[in-house]
């Protein structure tokens, strides 16, 4: 037994060790780190958004694009027509792994940073987004037309950016993007990522996460809600039911 | 002050929504309705999610429907075992609706499904009330006890599980009142109204209910059926927003006050006349815009 467990020690310390070495080395060679200056924009109920800064360093010159990505969803575009003369719905395309919150910092113009298709695959810059769907490859036409409505309506919720972000370069190696998040902002995990480009080739890249979640009070009610739905749904009856009867004896005059 | 919606993950204008409160609670101490088919639409307009106005508006229900039973009931005016039959069916119409508002989200027709129910029910219900109203001027009907003895004819005599009801003083088949609560339910879960414009002239004319026990009656059903209805939203979807709620009942509250107060001066002649264009306007907006080209063609809605 106590030799197992020596065994079983000694098997965990070198595990370990080989885990930090390994990292420490990674980021030794390469030295392109970012970093952002808060893990959690935490939604409370005075919340009207936030602001956060993504800054890093890199060893070797370059330009540098940083990409925020919300959680992936299905993403249902739907299109109206006309029935009768009222305008409703009669025909979607459904869109995969769409990030429900986009943004994108580049030191430059996304055109002059590297080939489209590499942009493409790692989804940097605005004419980067192209999104898989749903059906039949044959009508790429109506998935260009649903893509670009996809993109526009985002756009207008302000949950993908109208144009990119800078990244500043503060000295060579040095360098920040600031973002901001509306009071909609979608809740989830958000991964950054961090691109070096040089003369067109992507030589290396970072990634961090980070959350946006309720808190407090806010964060209180909707876990509430969602884990226990029935007594949810008592204390809201309830509590509508004393609003009620107070207004009753309150206008009573008599 | 803005203020962020738990459940409907979005920010909203504190004063707004009071505001909204206020002017429905208004119009429920002026006229006696719920005010729902002006609170839902406005907050679709507002922005917040069609499934979150309907669910959080239920909720709402709850406490303007108490305010008002209270008041019937010390008066006697409530018939407790009509609206217990209207309320077995009324559950069955909630479920029903909660089942039908979850299949048209899913095919994407909610946003055009309420407006256009909207349309129907408060344009025809407006556009009868102020043709009566109207009517009123010239013709004076004498003042009945109850309403017409059409219960009493052809079909409805022949229908089962014929049921006494001391209070009402009548002898029925439990399906009418069971039908018309059917009906009320289903307009809570679907909509977020109470749907008593609908039920109060169905009870006098379809059951011959006496006129004084209508009121008291249809507002105890209704708030029967928005507490199961509030606690099936909860459950299934999870769209009672208690802030925005607890901001609606405030405003609710505040309103009603007032309302009642106002309503000592205005004949019953005007504040029929006032409901029904309202009811009417409503109506044309939201029917115009069923119409009317959206700028943009396109929508997007993100499954979850």
């Amino acid at each position: 037994m106590m030799m197992l467990r020596g065994i079983f020690l000694f098997l965990m310390c070198g595990a370990l060790l080989s885990v930090t070495g390994a990292s420490v080395a990674v980021a030794d060679e390469d030295g392109f780190v970012i970093d952002v200056s808060s893990n959690e924009v935490g939604i409370t109920t005075g919340f009207t958004g936030s602001s956060f800064t993504v800054f890093g360093t890199t060893r070797q010159t370059g330009d540098v694009a940083i990409a925020l990505y919300g959680p992936s969803r299905e993403v249902s575009v739907r299109h109206k027509g006309q029935l009768l003369g009222m305008w409703m719905n009669t025909d979607s395309l459904a869109f995969y792994d769409v990030p429900v919150y986009y943004d994108v910092a580049l030191s430059k113009p996304g055109k002059d940073l590297a080939k489209q298709s590499l942009l493409i695959d790692n989804y940097i810059g605005l004419n980067a987004l192209e999104f898989r769907y749903k059906g039949k490859k044959s009508n790429e036409s109506k998935a260009a037309r649903y893509r670009e409505a996809l993109i526009r309506n985002k756009q207008l919720a302000g949950h993908f950016p109208l144009i990119p972000k800078n990244v500043h370069f503060i000295t060579d190696r040095f360098f920040r993007a600031d973002f901001t998040v509306p009071s909609d902002v979608p809740t989830g995990r958000y991964r950054i990522r961090g691109f070096l480009f040089k003369d067109g080739a992507l030589i290396d890249q970072d990634e961090i996460y980070f959350r946006v979640a309720q808190v407090g009070m806010s964060a209180n009610i909707y876990n509430f809600a969602y884990n226990s739905g029935l007594l949810y749904g008592i204390i809201a009856v309830i509590l509508a039911l004393m609003a009620g009867a107070g207004a009753y004896y309150t206008l009573r005059r008599d | 002050m803005e203020v962020y919606l738990p459940l409907a993950e979005m920010t909203v204008p504190a004063e707004a929504v009071i505001a909204l409160g206020t002017g429905v609670g208004f119009l429920s101490g002026m006229f006696g309705v719920g005010g729902g088919f002006l609170t839902t639409p406005l907050l679709i307009f507002m922005g917040v999610p069609s499934a979150i106005a309907v669910g959080t508006q239920a909720n709402q229900l709850v406490a303007s429907s108490l305010s008002g039973v209270l008041g019937h009931w010390r008066r006697g005016n409530v018939d407790v075992k009509m609206a217990l039959i209207m309320l077995s069916g009324s559950v069955l119409g909630s479920l029903i609706g909660v089942l039908v508002f979850k299949l048209m989200q899913h095919i994407g027709q909610i946003d055009f499904l309420i407006p256009f129910l909207y349309v129907l029910i408060l344009g025809g219900m407006g556009s009868t009330m102020l043709f009566d109203t109207i009517k009123g001027l010239f013709v004076k009907t004498p003042v009945k006890k109850r309403g017409s003895q059409f219960y009493k004819k052809g079909i409805w005599r022949r229908l089962p599980y014929r049921m006494r009801f001391p209070r009402s003083r009548i002898y029925i088949s439990a399906l009418l009142p069971a039908g018309i609560g059917f009906i009320g339910g289903f307009l809570v879960s679907v909509l977020g109204i109470g749907g008593g414009f609908l039920m109060v002239p169905a009870m006098i004319y379809l059951l011959g209910m006496p006129i004084l026990l209508v009121a008291g009656t249809s507002l105890l059903q209704i708030m029967m059926s928005s507490i199961v209805t509030t606690i099936m939203h909860a459950v299934a979807n999870q769209t009672v927003d208690l802030v925005l709620a607890s901001f609606l009942i405030i405003g609710g509250v505040i309103g009603a006050q007032i309302g009642v107060r106002v309503a000592k001066y205005v004949s019953s002649f005007y504040s029929r006349l006032i409901l029904s264009v309202i009811f009417f306007l409503i109506a044309v907006r939201l029917g115009v815009e069923l119409f009317i080209e959206p700028a943009d063609l396109y929508s997007v809605e993100v499954r979850e």
